[in-house]
């Protein structure tokens, strides 16, 4: 009688089939995602703290430039910290001797860098400002001071897309 | 008629779809797309600062007025005049204005882009803006005027942004 149930149901037994569709409906949904979002040079930062640039009807792309970013907390020279920022002042950066400082001096290093490696083309001359929307004129005038002083008076204001 | 039956019951089975390429496919393409995948969008504003240069002024006779608008942001309202070599002093303290800020912190961008324009129809070859922030200002409202600035409704207006501190 046993043996008689057990013939039964291996023949009833069919291997399960897994639920492919759902899966598909997923994927599909990712992949359009993530078309959407995607980007040939994608932006990667590491920072140490958060930073809120502002919004903007811009469209232009930015270009390879020298990146300086201007968190609440510190001043960055690509991913380099090169000043703590308190309450808006930049340590270390006196207008009255923007020469002292470490941003000049490693502007100026680059300055003369890029202008060794290309000789005979146009050096980078610009900087890509990725600055905290918070900020104050004051701070911003006193990096776009020191920056043009060490020979980089283009700047590119990085910003959101709205 | 039996085997007839069961041909037709054969033909009505739903025939089966080889998904693996398709999802092999999707496996190797949405790792790449992870990698490339940039979830906030930098675009950028070109500004740049005053420079002293060593140029002797141009001969060359201007076929159009070139203006330069000068917007001061000031604590509380924005500052509004132009200047040019070819046009007298009375037409240019016609083109003075000072708007009042709407809020605290909150610049008159609509008025400003109306300013612009109307001069933009006047002299349609000018297109430099000298923009000098007080140091209170914050960058987003420095951004904002920036964007109105710039351009209304695609034409543009006065791109070439120059961001200068006060001399005062």
């Amino acid at each position: 009688m046993a043996l008689g149930n057990m013939k039964h149901h291996s023949q009833k037994f069919a291997p399960p089939k897994l639920m492919i569709t759902s899966m598909m409906d997923m994927f599909t949904i990712i992949l359009i995602f993530l078309l959407f979002q995607f980007s040939e040079k994608p932006e990667t930062i590491h920072l140490m703290e958060r930073i809120d640039l502002p919004m903007s009807s811009a469209k232009m792309e930015h270009t390879e430039n020298i990146k300086l970013i201007l968190t609440q907390n510190g001043l960055h020279i690509g991913e380099d910290l090169i000043a703590q920022v308190n309450k808006g002042t930049i340590i270390g950066l006196d207008l009255q001797n923007p020469k002292a400082s470490v941003l000049y001096q490693r502007l100026e290093q680059q300055f003369a860098k890029s202008a060794v490696e290309s000789a005979d083309a146009q050096p980078k001359n610009h900087i890509l400002l990725l600055c905290d929307k918070r900020h104050s004129f004051k701070t911003i005038n006193s990096i776009v001071k020191t920056a043009a002083l060490a020979g980089y008076p283009n700047f590119q204001f990085g910003v959101l897309k709205e | 008629m039996t085997v007839f039956a069961k041909r037709s019951s054969r033909s009505e089975e739903d025939p089966e779809l080889n998904m693996i390429p398709i999802m092999n496919i999707f496996l190797v393409i949405i790792p790449f797309l992870l990698t490339s995948v940039s979830f906030f969008h930098i675009k950028a504003i070109s500004t740049s600062v005053p420079v002293l240069a060593d140029s002797s002024p141009s001969m060359q006779k201007q076929p159009e007025i070139k203006i330069t608008v000068i917007v001061e942001m000031q604590p509380e309202a924005m500052r509004l005049s132009a200047i040019a070599d070819e046009l007298s002093a009375e037409v240019l303290a016609g083109y003075e204005q000072r708007i009042k800020l709407e809020a605290a912190g909150v610049y008159p961008v609509r008025e400003l882009t109306e300013y612009l324009q109307s001069l933009k129809r006047i002299y349609p070859a000018s297109d430099t803006i000298i923009l000098i922030p007080d140091n209170t200002v914050i960058y987003e409202s420095i951004i904002q005027a920036m964007d109105a600035a710039r351009n209304f409704n695609e034409s543009p207006l006065f791109p070439n942004v120059v961001l200068s501190g006060s001399l005062g």
